[in-house]
């Protein structure tokens, strides 16, 4: 078995990061703004700054990986070359939408929608660079759009939900918001899981490539997490939602591990995820 | 469990863990043995690339950096000027940015007689 050396090991690392920060930071500001949720500053700051200093250090590893040695990360000849591709292009979406999102925090009134359109132009840097970017179609880039608006959503809304099972006098509140939540769900979990197979297809290509390649059997395991991911959703939305609604404690708790499990599958996607963009090439 | 995770994941990087391979010809030719020492090696890529470092390495042990020139453009064809190093085995390794900001890299032998 080939070991991953350390510096693609810094790569994944550095992507996970990036896509946990982007779509942690757009997502929350996107629930709290949908289901009217409070105290969300601080984990949108959080998940915001990660995101940024991820965008910065993948940029300078991607130096670092064109010079072929350490030196190149400030290098200002291989981050200049590299500013002058795509790769340019998305950080500067990224830092410019996640600072308008930041600055969003901050604003009165039309706060939430400046936060909001920042998280959106963040997750449209993803168009800029990869696979799917590289095929140049409108509808993969729709696509892409609404996979990833779609999953940003799921993470932003689980830890303010989860905050709201711990105290009895917040019940209500966490049963209401997990029943719109799920209603939201109803639309974006089918659109995701088209949109997914649509990707995946376009991508891989064939049932052979599928089973036969790396990328194809990490996609495997990415929609297996998602099955799973969808089995907890659907549990929280007939079973621990509808009991919360009516007031039985139990089911806060039922919730709230739920939530847990749910954030550790994302985890794991948004890990395979990592590892499909930074080293498995595409079945040709 | 976290241990299960790393291990799977390292699974699935080891299983694909390949560079995308952009190369469509190389003089002399990957593999081959030459009878005279090359007085240029030349790479022909499928895209545009913009080469940043090419080393070369002679019987496993003497390594230099090929001269780039002063190529600062995107293009396809490059020949770049080979020292005389002796008979043996060498190989080419380089590394580029493709037009379309991904870093490609990748690497080739021969021998000279």
């Amino acid at each position: 078995m080939i070991w991953p050396d350390g510096f693609a090991l810094a790569v994944m690392a550095t992507k996970f990061a990036l896509y946990l920060g982007v779509l942690g930071a757009a997502g929350t500001v996107m629930a709290a703004l949908m289901f009217r949720l409070e105290r969300t500053r601080a984990l949108a700051g959080g998940f915001a700054i990660v995101g940024a200093g991820a965008a910065l250090f993948d940029f300078s590893l991607r130096g670092g990986n064109l010079a072929g040695e350490m030196s190149g990360m400030i290098d200002p000849e291989m981050l200049g070359l590299l500013w002058s591709t795509s790769v340019g292009t998305a950080l500067l979406l990224r830092l410019c939408g996640l600072g308008l999102l930041i600055t969003g925090l901050f604003m009165a009134r039309a706060g939430p929608w400046v936060s909001v359109v920042g998280g959106v132009i963040a997750i449209f840097s993803f168009l800029q660079v990869g696979h799917i970017s590289a095929r140049d179609t409108t509808l993969l880039d729709l696509a892409l759009t609404l996979h990833l608006l779609a999953i940003a959503l799921w993470i932003g809304i689980l830890v303010p939900l989860k905050r709201l099972t711990y105290a009895a006098q917040s019940y209500a509140m966490a049963a209401d918001v997990g029943h719109r939540f799920g209603v939201v769900a109803s639309v974006t979990v089918p659109a995701l899981i088209l949109v997914g197979g649509y990707m995946g297809y376009q991508l891989v290509g064939s049932f052979s490539a599928l089973v036969g390649s790396g990328y194809g059997q990490a996609l495997i395991i990415k929609a297996v997490l998602f099955a799973a991911l969808l089995g907890l959703g659907a549990l929280n939305k007939l079973r621990f939602v509808p009991a919360l609604r009516i007031g039985d404690p139990a089911a806060a708790t039922h919730l709230r591990n739920s939530i847990r499990v749910e954030g550790l599958i994302i985890l794991g996607i948004l890990g395979v995820s990592a590892i499909l963009t930074s080293n498995l090439a595409l079945p040709l | 469990m976290k241990k299960i995770w790393l291990a799977g994941m390292i699974a699935i990087w080891a299983t694909g863990a390949m560079a995308h391979s952009p190369l469509d010809e190389t003089r002399p030719e990957s593999g081959t043995v030459v009878g005279e020492m090359p007085s240029e090696i030349l790479m022909n890529f499928k895209g545009d690339i913009r080469l940043t470092r090419v080393t070369i390495t002679h019987a496993e042990k003497h390594s230099m950096d090929m001269d780039l020139g002063a190529q600062n453009t995107f293009m396809q064809e490059f020949a770049l000027p080979m020292h005389d190093m002796g008979a043996g085995g060498y190989t080419v390794e380089w590394r580029g940015l493709g037009a379309d900001g991904h870093v490609l890299s990748g690497s080739f032998s021969f021998s000279v007689e």
